[in-house]
């Protein structure tokens, strides 16, 4: 029973961070209908800036959080200006994304494992091994700030979409485009924008990262899978829908993992994303089917 | 009265698809796969005058590749289905045909087909499920399907778990060591190359063609697309299964990390929509310029570091500006010289 309790508590714990990570994916393809693949190749640019300041000199990786995400932010910027504005009018512009975001991830990765080499990285601030007791059950300091930060971070952007003006034009340009754009909407720079916000929330998740997960270049491609398996599971696009799956798979997660073993932990996320798809590809909240 | 008209209707009609047959074949230049097919054959005499391993390596190795984007072009270029999860059958063939040869020293090149053809029914059965979804789902759903097959290929000990196994090496001389997986390859990528002719060709690759264009069309046109899909989808795991079954003889062993990594299978999607997308000629010369250049760079740079990113900027570069690639841009524009001219 203990062993229960304190497995959910451990898959919650990391819950938090998983739907930060996914929620700029979700937003993403929200309104820009961009299958972001690079997004977790992004997290790691996030992780890298977080750790070398802590490296060097010893500076709070959580510190460094609003740092990665303006530089976060400004790559998406640029990049949503000089690479995916120009494919808004290509046919097969989902496809063609998919494929240009794929393309993406391996120009970071290369450049990160270049600049970086491909050693496993981790930071290790006083808190990320430590643990809060209540009786017989322990809740690591690290992952409970990751997700309460996380959770901070994505309820402040939920209120940003609900009551700002900005906000309501980005939901109406996830609701319908063309609508939208016909109201008078500026329907590209919304689209820069919320691929900066996006880009930013990889910043923000990458410094929180650090000190959860030992990152090196090439991992993105495991995390890619289960950022996708939280997002789809959720519904692609909602945010709401993000944060519920990320509980979810997460816990699912701890627990396929104490009573299977730790290898089976992450099949659980590439199983789900599998059966999720083929099963209800419009996830546990969309409407339509988004994807198809 | 009637009867005679739509005769002579018919006949002209004949004669008028004749005549655009003879005006397109005149367009077209076959006998330049033939020529290279015979020059690659007869490459390997260079042995006999001094020692050019590293050019029956690099051939060899561009004909494996030429197979595997060939396959792949069956289903991601006629039917616009595009799997980043390919090398999964390239790992069902090497890891099957490679256990038959460790165990019952059975070569590989003789059970290559059969290797194919396990990769084949195997794509079949995964086609069944994941062909369902259509655009972006299906890419996503193929590679989760590399992550699964990776954890079951390197948890799972009766192949090896992640450590692989070792494959005798032939008892050949070096100088002929290669010889036979030469000639396999160049076999196996002469008749992938005949076959994706001969679909294109067929009333199946003209089903194939409609799906990639309007899939809803061409489903209330009577053709069974689901069908077509599955089978395509199999066709392909077919020549990258064969592929990877020589492979794993050629590199005298086998491991996960080998076949199940995701440059593989980005090396197939590229080598497509470099040369062009659903052409013939396409993965070919995709496979030649992306083999040359991974040389190039790991030749002058060393670093595979390097090497992903390169191949992710050429990637990026060419879909941004040429996403039909370089036969496919030619032709558009109506200088794609005759020699390249396959379809």
């Amino acid at each position: 029973m203990i062993l229960l309790i304190q497995t959910l508590i451990l898959g919650i714990a990391l819950g938090g961070v998983y739907a930060l990570m996914g929620s700029g994916l979700s937003l993403i393809f929200g309104v820009m209908r961009i299958v972001n693949l690079a997004h977790p190749s992004l997290i790691m640019i996030g992780a890298y800036v977080a750790y070398w300041p802590f490296r060097l000199s010893n500076i709070e990786p959580m510190f460094m959080l609003p740092v990665a995400a303006i530089i976060l932010a400004c790559i998406g910027a640029i990049l949503y200006r000089f690479v995916f504005e120009r494919e808004a009018r290509s046919a097969k512009y989902s496809e063609m994304t998919v494929l240009l975001t794929f393309a993406l991830a391996m120009v970071v990765e290369g450049m990160l494992g270049t600049a970086f080499t491909n050693t496993q990285r981790i930071t290790s601030p006083n808190y990320a091994t430590e643990a809060f007791f209540l009786a017989d059950i322990f809740i690591p300091k690290g992952q409970l700030y990751a997700s309460i930060i996380s959770i901070i971070i994505i309820s402040a952007l939920a209120l940003f979409l609900k009551y700002s003006r900005l906000g309501y034009a980005i939901r109406a340009t996830t609701e319908n485009r063309e609508a939208a754009e016909l109201l008078g909407v500026n329907v590209n720079r919304v689209g820069l924008i919320s691929f900066a916000i996006g880009l930013a929330l990889a910043g923000a998740a990458g410094a929180l990262v650090s000190f959860i997960f030992s990152f090196f270049p090439s991992k993105h491609w495991e995390w890619i899978v289960i950022l996708m398996s939280l997002v789809v599971l959720g519904g692609m696009g909602s945010i709401l829908g993000t944060v519920i799956g990320a509980f979810l798979l997460s816990a699912v997660a701890a627990l396929v993992g104490t009573y299977f073993g730790a290898t089976w932990s992450t099949l659980t996320f590439f199983i789900a994303l599998f059966v999720v798809l083929l099963v209800r590809p419009q996830g546990l909240f969309g409407e339509k089917p988004e994807l198809a | 009265m009637a009867e005679l008209a739509t005769d002579e209707i018919l006949a002209a009609r004949e004669r008028y698809n004749q005549s655009i047959t003879i005006a397109i074949n005149k367009k077209r230049s076959l006998w330049f796969p033939y020529l290279v097919l015979a020059l690659l054959l007869v490459l390997p005499a260079l042995q006999l005058i001094g020692n050019f391993n590293y050019v029956i390596h690099l051939t060899l190795f561009t004909a494996c590749y030429v197979v595997m984007a060939t396959g792949w072009n069956i289903l991601g270029g006629f039917t616009g289905y595009i799997s980043l999860g390919h090398n999964v059958f390239f790992a069902i063939g090497g890891y099957f045909a490679g256990m038959i040869f460790a165990r019952l020293d059975i070569s590989t090149i003789i059970m290559a087909p059969l290797a194919g053809l396990v990769a084949a029914i195997i794509g079949y059965c995964i086609g069944l499920v994941t062909l369902r979804v259509r655009g972006p789902s299906f890419i996503i759903s193929s590679l989760a399907l590399v992550m699964i097959f990776r954890i079951v290929f390197e948890n799972w000990e009766f192949i090896g778990g992640a450590a692989g196994l070792a494959l005798p090496v032939n008892d050949l001389p070096v100088q002929w060591a290669k010889l036979p997986y030469y000639y396999a390859f160049i076999v196996m990528a002469a008749i992938a190359v005949w076959v994706s002719y001969k679909i294109k060709h067929s009333k199946f690759g003209l089903g194939l063609r409609a799906i990639s264009k309007d899939e809803i069309k061409a489903e209330s046109s009577g053709i069974n697309t689901r069908l077509y899909k599955v089978l395509a989808f199999a066709v392909s795991a077919f020549f990258v299964g064969m592929a990877g079954a020589v492979w794993g003889e050629y590199l005298t062993y086998i491991r996960p990390n080998i076949f199940l990594i995701i440059l593989i299978s980005v090396n197939m999607v590229l080598m497509c929509v470099l040369g062009g997308k659903g052409t013939i000629a396409g993965p070919v010369i995709g496979a030649i310029l992306i083999i040359a250049f991974n040389e190039l760079f790991v030749a002058t740079l060393g670093a595979s570091e390097i090497n992903v990113l390169a191949t992710g900027l050429i990637m990026m570069l060419t879909l941004i500006f040429f996403p039909l690639g370089i036969v496919g841009t030619l032709a558009k524009h109506g200088k794609l010289p005759q020699f390249l001219n396959w379809d």
